[in-house]
């Protein structure tokens, strides 16, 4: 039977726009295939060893509950990240923990607070925040042969900008994503994939679950050779549904 | 004579009639009109009133109803703003309606709920009496902003407000009992004595973990729901204060009432006995509205027996449990808005031994929130210690299809859950899946409350909602 852990980081700070849906997610469809899944938390004070979790999830917080993890992310965890992700550990880092992941927090009147440095982007804060729903298409993820659409909702001041060794998850559709202006949403670098859109994110976009499990997977067991199909019946309804509605 | 005041309240009055004859329960936009004309007229026509307000993230409306009852059982003349019309225009409209043409008040009192997010506008119109906070959890966060930006928006509002101002605020809650921290202003609180509720627990998912004063991490000597209870803060001494109302024990928790022990400070009343009170709504979140009220009604020096008496016999209407019978059925409207209202409904829902029957509604307009993220946030894994019983979920409303996906992804029986986004299909077949004796419970957010109450209005012949 395969085995399915999970790391929650700091789930009892950065979980303000539903993020248990991810985790949730994640959980669920790897048990409705028959494997064993653990989800641990790990929070303020607790030690993290990513060689005990196949993926880490980082949610967002408000600016509170941000500035309260600050210290112990980046002294307490920060080396442990990097290391996991250059390990390519399988990440998801939405809103928050995206920008987290960074190397900096630029506010918009000029005060830098450093972040965690494990990716070559950076966030620039905005006074207007970047509010609706968001379609952006992935071609990093297949949907019958043609490039994922996926569907979220964003709510955000940062403005997020990709350096060179950091590729777009995918191309806005109908939204803001990184930044408003350069068209491109989230980021992703080794197994790192990074998003503003939550909603949640994963329970409406079950290929973009399916394929972070399928990785997670892959790189612990030689053997593994992807996942069976689900049957996904209100995940495709919603996910259509609100497709439809803001592409219209 | 102010004849710019005066034509603005004629013209404002014409419109409430003319919205009126077109059936339209405009609670809104004769406000508007009136700010138009004149931006100081709510000031003006509401400052001989005697005010008393209710703000909040949750129970408002439950609140307001109870201390109505109160302000009926002591013959007082009041006004209120009762179809959640609690936004600036909403409150101005309330006023014109209340004065007359010349802008002399028709009545001696006004009861006012006003959005929290509001509040801080509210209150460069009115001088209230006495203001109720009734709690702050996490709520649209697409539309207010952070939780902390909230509070502090309702702690500006109550810093412009007149000394004399009272203040009645709830002691379990870490953010609401802020506001009455280093206050010149009369407070009084109320909360759950430890005896009344459950030693701490470790709670993950909550609004206010850590101190508001020194980012402290709080503890807590007992623990009711959400984040509130007995907390206090372990580096800077910030804790609890004692309550002038206290819910000392509760003696039944049915799915719809609930029988607690309360006691007053002598602060409150002249008599600090206790009371046994059969407050007649279900869940825990209705006993803290029953005490909020209660704590208004004797701070104003309203006797315990007509407050008891109000808290025994209020009803709410208008989605807020509202019952419709229908032959030897019931249906039950019960408006859901944020994740920790939504909690405590399935909380009660699972305490009934019957069978349950649900429909859930969800819009994502503007007034109910445009991210419905927090659907994730509630704890609809809770309904599988029910799972033997539940024998229908629907789920409707614009955003259905996502509703389906939370129920799936809480574990429960996905036969059990259908899409039917036809509101008059959902109440047929919502009420064919009932047996006789039976309820049929429809959980809305608040646009869908509008539409699906529009209908069952005309099925069944409810009240207009502005009477």
């Amino acid at each position: 039977m395969y085995q399915l852990k999970i790391c929650h980081l700091y789930p009892d700070l950065l979980n303000t726009y539903g993020d248990m849906g991810n985790i949730l997610s994640l959980k669920r469809r790897a048990q409705w295939r028959g494997i064993d899944v653990s989800v641990t938390n790990v929070t303020i004070g607790d030690s993290f060893d990513s060689q005990e979790y196949d993926i880490v999830f980082l949610g967002g917080g408000q600016d509170y509950e941000q500035e309260i993890i600050q210290n112990d992310v980046l002294t307490q965890k920060g080396a442990e990240i990097k290391n996991a992700v250059e390990g390519s550990k399988v990440f998801l880092c939405i809103c928050g923990g995206y920008q987290l992941m960074g190397k900096y927090y630029k506010t918009w009147d000029g005060k830098e607070l450093e972040y965690l440095g494990a990716l070559d982007l950076w966030t620039i804060g905005g006074k207007e925040r970047m509010i609706g729903n968001i379609v952006f298409e992935s071609e990093l993820i297949s949907d019958n042969g043609s490039p994922l659409k996926i569907v979220g909702f964003e709510n955000h001041s940062g403005r997020t900008y990709l350096g060179d060794n950091v590729r777009p998850l995918g191309k806005v559709l109908s939204g803001n994503g990184n930044n408003g202006t350069d068209g491109f949403e989230g980021a992703v670098y080794k197994n790192v994939y990074c998003s503003y859109s939550h909603g949640s994110l994963l329970p409406k976009n079950p290929h973009l679950a399916d394929h972070l499990i399928s990785i997670a997977l892959k790189q612990k067991y030689d053997e593994f050779d992807g996942l069976n199909q689900l049957e996904d019946a209100f995940e495709n309804a919603a996910r259509v549904t609100m497709i439809q509605r803001i592409l219209k | 004579m102010n004849f710019r005041k005066i034509l603005t309240i004629i013209i404002s009055k014409l419109t409430i009639r003319i919205l009126r004859i077109l059936k339209k329960g405009g609670t809104t936009l004769p406000g508007k009109v009136a700010f138009k004309l004149y931006p100081d007229i709510l000031k003006s026509i509401a400052k001989d009133f005697e005010i008393i307000m209710v703000t909040g993230t949750n129970g408002k409306t439950t609140t307001s109803r109870i201390i109505e009852e109160i302000l009926k059982n002591n013959n007082v003349d009041y006004i209120t703003n009762k179809s959640g019309a609690n936004l600036l225009s909403g409150i101005t409209t309330t006023f014109i309606q209340a004065v007359s043409p010349l802008g002399k008040p028709k009545h001696k009192t006004a009861l006012i709920e006003s959005d929290e997010a509001a509040f801080n506008q509210v209150t460069k119109h009115l001088q209230p009496k006495s203001v109720v906070v009734t709690n702050f959890f996490r709520d649209q966060l697409d539309r207010y902003g952070e939780l902390y930006s909230t509070l502090n928006a309702v702690k500006s509002g109550l810093d412009r407000l007149d000394e004399k101002t009272t203040l009645i605020l709830n002691a379990d809650d870490s953010m609401c009992a802020s506001l009455g921290h280093e206050t010149e202003k009369p407070v009084f609180y109320y909360g759950f004595g430890e005896t009344a509720s459950q030693q701490s627990l470790e709670n993950i998912n909550t609004d206010a973990m850590f101190c508001i004063f020194c980012k402290g991490k709080y503890q807590y000597k007992n623990h009711v729901y959400g984040h509130l209870g007995g907390f206090y803060c372990p580096e800077c001494g910030y804790s609890r204060p004692a309550a002038d109302l206290e819910c000392i024990g509760i003696e039944e928790a049915e799915s719809s009432y609930t029988t607690i022990k309360w006691k007053y400070s002598k602060a409150l009343g002249t008599d600090e006995a206790e009371h046994t009170t059969r407050i007649n709504l279900p869940g825990l979140y209705n006993v803290y509205n029953a005490m909020a009220a209660a704590t208004c009604g004797l701070s104003l020096v309203y006797s315990h027996e007509t407050v008891q008496k109000a808290v025994e016999s209020f009803e709410c209407g208008f989605g807020r449990m509202e019952t419709i019978n229908v032959g030897d059925k019931l249906i039950k409207l019960i408006l859901v808005k944020n994740p920790t209202g939504f909690n405590q409904v399935l909380n009660f829902l699972t305490l009934d031994s019957q069978p349950l029957n649900i429909a859930f509604l969800i819009n994502d307009k503007l007034a109910d929130g445009t991210d419905i993220s927090w659907l994730w946030d509630v704890d609809f894994e809770h309904l599988n210690t029910a799972d033997d019983r539940i024998v229908n979920l629907i789920t409707s409303g614009i955003r259905g299809e996502d509703m389906a996906v939370r129920l799936k992804y809480s574990g429960l029986d996905t036969k059990k859950i259908r899409i039917i986004k036809d509101y008059q299909r959902v109440i047929d077949e919502g009420l064919r899946a009932v047996a006789a004796g039976g309820c049929f419970y429809i959980l809305p957010t608040y646009t869908a409350m509008l539409d699906i109450r529009g209908i069952l209005k005309k099925k069944f012949n409810l009240k207009e909602f502005w009477k």
